[in-house]
């Protein structure tokens, strides 16, 4: 864990050793008397795997959380109570974004990591693979509680994804207490994901390679994972305060027994903030990778990437009570936190002027992985800008709670990160299974995914500023028409990924043009050197390295 | 190729958006599209900020887009566009860095001198404590001596769709907010139980009622006129259906509306002394239970068990044996569930109307009347 | 010292000329960038603070 650079071979070897050799005594006997069939999954230690385990979880928990998102879009289609009522509405909003965020986005960049960090950096597993094993098989575990949780009397949570007390406490069904449950095990999962990334990266890089000429999907995790270590403790203390107030009595958060209900929001978004960027910095990794492979140059300033992301990162913790900009913080805090929120859109900001300089003057041409990555960049930067607006705090008390923050926040999350995830995927697919994804029907999901998109959160700045609250499952007759586009929209988007269960399907049976190891023209990285498909255990020896001719940051 | 299904649909939905916008308009100062710029002076700053910040959006959107898709369009690879191989700049890094902190620097100076004003609460002609109730909103007129309820007046024959909706669907009530125009009013607002948010657009005023605060905003409105907003904070089931309707009118206006507030508490308190007929009761008795209970035990007093029990057919409510329990529970509530406790909600007419009118309604047979005298008889013995 | 500070600085804004950071990656401890760069992050809460404050006030 001693971040020294550059690493010494002679460590390298060491570490490496333990880590290959230490795992490598089990990993060893599996080459020989692998378990099959279900156990061999359940057991597995081997990065790759585990990856996929990932990946799989999340595209799962994305059919799950998005079904219950059509739900809401159907109730929501036209005014009135037509589809469901308001009690199963809220556990629908509820859990959708409780499923989104800690069950889709944020393990699907997890399993990313596992596949990817190891191979970009020459390293043959992660630097703890069986504390990979445990960290994923918590996730299943968590989810399973958290969706009995809707069989439960009284129903699952309905507080909102921010769980605001005293709603969630006093006034919070039954089963809050198993909510509380799911949540520490999911934190557990992120925080050890962590450490092990964190480890991986900083002990296990091939010689020669330092930090500075790690890739940014790699440096981004690095950042990434600080940030969870940081604040998951944040988010397992509240929930703990939730529920010591439940269930033993105590008042943190009930004003009655003189807690404080603005504390539970402070403590909350102190997590919740730099947890928006966990969800982005992966992101920002992936476009930097994919952009460059497209337009065959390399990254307009690799070293400015890198430091904007170390700062968006610590600019994080300073910003959280733009949250909470209505809840009646005193004159000053509420210019602190103006100012700091609108400080932070500036490394944001330069991340896409770099990413626009690395097309100009390039040679571009537009795969499926290309195309994914630039919608991300358009539809990022959409709700870059409108998160600058929620910045200038006197306005955000008109757009605060209003559909107007629901469209800044999915247009930064879905046609932001969920892009960058189906970029990732599109792009390393060959690696993964050793064929190209099918380009037709590749194509039919970019279209309709941009459109369905763009059809569902873009009338939700219209209806916000017409006056629409979030989190409300009947509305006003002005808001009709933008909440009817939306649910159209939605279901757009939600049919047209059934496309890409084709395409990996596809892919997965090995249906499709054979790829080469160098997949893509122009792609770098040491990926790329290993056979397409990667076999199962990869640079067992740690491969060559030089910065001058391999480095992202050469000269 | 598969893009022009969705695209006959947009084209289908522009025209009712175009269409609806008359109808939008008549609601509120909001264009249908925008915010609303609003009937204060403080609600007109915030509505030009918005407007600058959204040009400069706009415009920057403009710039990085066009930059983006003209070198896409230029140096296509297709095209035989040879890649260049520059990939630093620290002069453009730092001019593509300051330009944007400067700009958001002149932003932030209008955006300080519109906070203070929002937070200058000094000088008040009127207060008005407004505390979140699930779910409605109470109004007490601090200097004045008066108080009241204010409910959704939407019937839920409505919400149902049984019946077609009216213009101000979701966004009138039983009881609006009177304020007079010209006058400082200054709000405080806190809360019962969870957390809600009191929100008139027109006004520009968001601010959270939280259980145990007091927070603080103020107005002047200018034009007379009616305002309506909603909660804004997730509050629980009935989130959607807590609406806030203002009345701006003339101060001789409001004098008299105020005289008549008064005049209405004196004819209540006088009736909770007479005794009522079994008409009378049940009248006035179906209104406050359409607005106060059939959200959940249903208009027809069905339920939705097991979480709200039926009263049509309850135990308690046919038997003279249940008439205590049935008292005490609406009087009290019942802990461990969502009954809340209304004898600090309902004035005790009420009470005794609902009593009756849930105890003689549906078939239920008690055949008894609940007194008001009798309701504030148990009041007074706590 | 002054380069640490200008480095940690540029890492602020996001922008770092490569010369500069060639020589900042031939320093053989990563501790100074650190301790410096938390430092200036509470410094950088102060004055954004006090601007706040003085702003309010
Ligand atoms: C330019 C950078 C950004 C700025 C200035 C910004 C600003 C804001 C502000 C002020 C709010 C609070 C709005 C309100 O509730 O009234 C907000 C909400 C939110 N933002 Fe951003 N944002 C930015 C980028 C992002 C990114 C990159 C993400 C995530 C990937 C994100 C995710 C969210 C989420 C999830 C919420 C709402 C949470 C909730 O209330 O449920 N934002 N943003
Ligand atoms: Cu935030
Ligand atoms: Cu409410």
């Amino acid at each position: 864990m001693v971040p020294e650079l550059p690493p010494r071979p002679d460590k390298h070897q060491a570490i490496s050793d333990t880590a290959a050799g230490g795992s490598a005594v089990d990993q060893g006997g599996h080459h020989h008397e692998q378990p099959t069939g279900l156990l061999r999954w359940l057991l597995t230690t081997n990065h790759k795997e585990i990856g996929t385990l990932y990946m799989l979880f999340a595209l799962l928990m994305f059919f799950i959380g998005g079904t219950m998102a059509l739900i809401v879009r159907a109730e929501l289609f036209q005014p009135g109570m037509t589809f469901v009522v308001p009690e199963f509405f809220n556990q629908m909003t509820t859990m959708h974004g409780l499923i989104m965020v800690f069950g889709a986005i944020m393990p699907a960049f997890v399993g990313l990591a596992n596949w990817l960090i190891p191979v970009q950096i020459g390293a043959p597993d992660m630097a703890l693979p069986r504390l990979n094993n445990f960290s994923f098989w918590l996730l299943p575990v968590s989810f399973t509680i958290l969706l009995s949780t809707l069989f439960m009397e009284g129903g699952g949570p309905n507080f909102g994804w921010t769980f605001y007390a005293p709603l969630s406490t006093t006034y919070g069904p039954p089963s809050t207490s198993f909510f509380i449950l799911a949540m520490h095990l999911a934190g557990i999962s992120s925080i050890l994901g962590a450490i092990n990334i964190i480890a991986t990266i900083l002990n296990l890089r091939t010689p020669n390679m330092r930090l500075m000429d790690m890739p940014l999907f790699v440096w981004t995790w690095l950042i990434t994972a600080f940030l969870l270590i940081a604040v998951m403790p944040v988010l397992a203390g509240v929930i703990t305060m939730m529920l010591l107030d439940i269930n033993f009595g105590t008042s943190f958060f009930d004003a009655a027994g003189g807690g404080d209900p603005v504390l539970f929001q402070h403590l909350f978004w102190f997590f919740g903030h730099p947890e928006v960027y966990i969800m982005i910095l992966p992101a920002f990794g992936i476009v930097s990778a994919i952009v460059p492979t497209f337009a065959r140059k390399r990254l307009f300033g690799y070293a400015s990437m890198v430091y904007a992301t170390a700062s968006i990162a610590l600019l994080s913790f300073v910003v959280w009570a733009h949250h909470m900009f209505t809840v009646g913080l005193p004159l000053t805090a509420q210019l602190f936190f103006m100012y700091s929120t609108m400080l932070i859109a500036v490394p944001t900001g330069v991340k896409v002027f770099n990413w626009i300089a690395t097309l100009f003057r390039g040679s571009i041409s537009f795969e499926l992985p290309m195309l994914f990555s630039l919608a991300f960049i358009v539809q990022f930067t959409i709700g870059g800008l409108s998160g600058v607006m929620l910045a200038i705090a006197p306005v955000d008390f008109q757009y605060h709670d209003t559909y107007f923050v629901v469209a800044h926040f999915h247009y930064v999350l879905v046609p932001g990160a969920v892009f960058a995830i189906l970029a990732a995927a599109y792009y390393w697919l060959p690696k993964w299974s050793g064929v190209y994804p099918n380009v037709k029907l590749g194509l039919a999901h970019f279209w309709l995914s941009v459109i369905g998109v763009n059809l569902t959160f873009f009338p939700m700045h219209f209806s916000g500023l017409a006056g629409m609250p979030r989190r409300i499952p009947d509305y006003a007759l002005q808001f009709a028409d933008f909440n009817m586009l939306s649910s159209i929209g939605g279901f757009l988007f939600g049919i047209s990924q059934l496309l890409f269960v084709a395409v990996i399907v596809l892919c997965i049976r090995k249906k499709g043009e054979k790829a080469p190891a160098q997949a893509w023209e122009g792609a770098e990285g040491l990926e790329w050197q290993l056979p397409s498909p990667a076999p199962l255990h990869t640079f067992d020896t740690p491969p060559e390295f030089i910065p001058e001719r391999d480095s992202p940051s050469r000269h | 190729m598969h893009s022009l299904l969705p695209f006959g649909r947009w084209l289908l939905v522009l025209c009712v958006i175009f269409a609806s916008q008359v109808q939008a308009a008549a609601i509120n100062t909001s264009s249908g599209w925008n915010l609303p710029p609003g009937v204060t002076s403080i609600s007109q700053e915030i509505f030009s900020l918005h407007m600058i910040i959204f040009w400069i959006c706009v415009a920057i959107a403009v710039v990085v887009f066009g930059v983006m898709f003209w070198s896409l369009f230029a140096y296509r690879k297709s095209k035989g566009a040879k890649p260049a191989n520059f990939h630093e700049n620290t002069t453009v890094e730092v001019i593509w860095t300051a330009v944007p902190l400067l700009i958001l620097i002149a932003m932030a100076i209008p955006a300080t001198a519109t906070l203070k004003k929002i937070y200058d609460t000094s000088d008040a002609d009127i207060d008005i404590l407004v505390t979140g109730y699930q779910w409605r909103w109470h109004y007490q007129y601090v200097e004045e001596d008066l108080s009241f309820f204010s409910n959704l007046g939407t019937p839920r024959s409505q919400i149902l769709g049984e019946e077609d909706k009216g213009d101000f669907y979701l966004l009138e009530v039983d009881n609006p907010l009177v304020v007079p125009v010209g006058k400082k009013i200054r709000f405080l607002f806190t809360s019962n139980d969870v957390i809600h948010a009191w929100w008139v657009p027109d006004l520009a005023i968001k601010k959270d009622t939280i259980p145990g605060f007091i927070n603080e905003s103020w107005t002047i409105i200018d034009e007379p006129g009616t305002y309506r907003g909603q909660c804004a904070e997730l509050c629980g089931r009935d989130h959607a259906y807590m609406p806030i309707e203002v009345r701006a009118v003339s101060q001789e206006t409001y004098d008299e509306w105020l005289e008549e507030q008064r005049q209405m508490l004196a004819e209540d308190a006088a009736g909770s002394q007479r005794e009522w007929t079994m008409d009378e009761l049940m009248d006035r008795g179906k209104g406050v239970y359409n607005t106060y209970c059939a959200a959940c035990h249903q208009a027809d007093g069905s339920g939705m068990p097991p979480a709200f029990p039926a009263l049509k057919n309850n135990p308690m409510m046919i038997t003279e044996e249940g008439r205590d329990a049935h008292i005490d529970a609406v009087l009290y509530g019942r802990s461990g569930t969502s009954m809340p406790a209304y004898s600090g909600t309902l004035s005790v007419a009420d009470i005794a109307a609902v009593i009756t009118y849930e105890r003689n309604a549906w078939g239920n047979d008690a055949g008894d009347r609940v007194q008001p005298s009798e309701i504030s008889e148990m009041l007074s013995d706590d | 010292m002054l380069q640490v500070i200008k480095s940690v600085l540029a890492a602020f804004l996001g922008v770092q000329s490569e010369k500069n950071r060639q020589q900042d990656f031939q320093s053989r401890s990563p501790w100074p960038f650190i301790v410096t760069g938390v430092v200036m992050t509470l410094v950088f809460v102060l004055v954004v603070a006090s601007v706040a404050r003085w702003a309010a006030s």
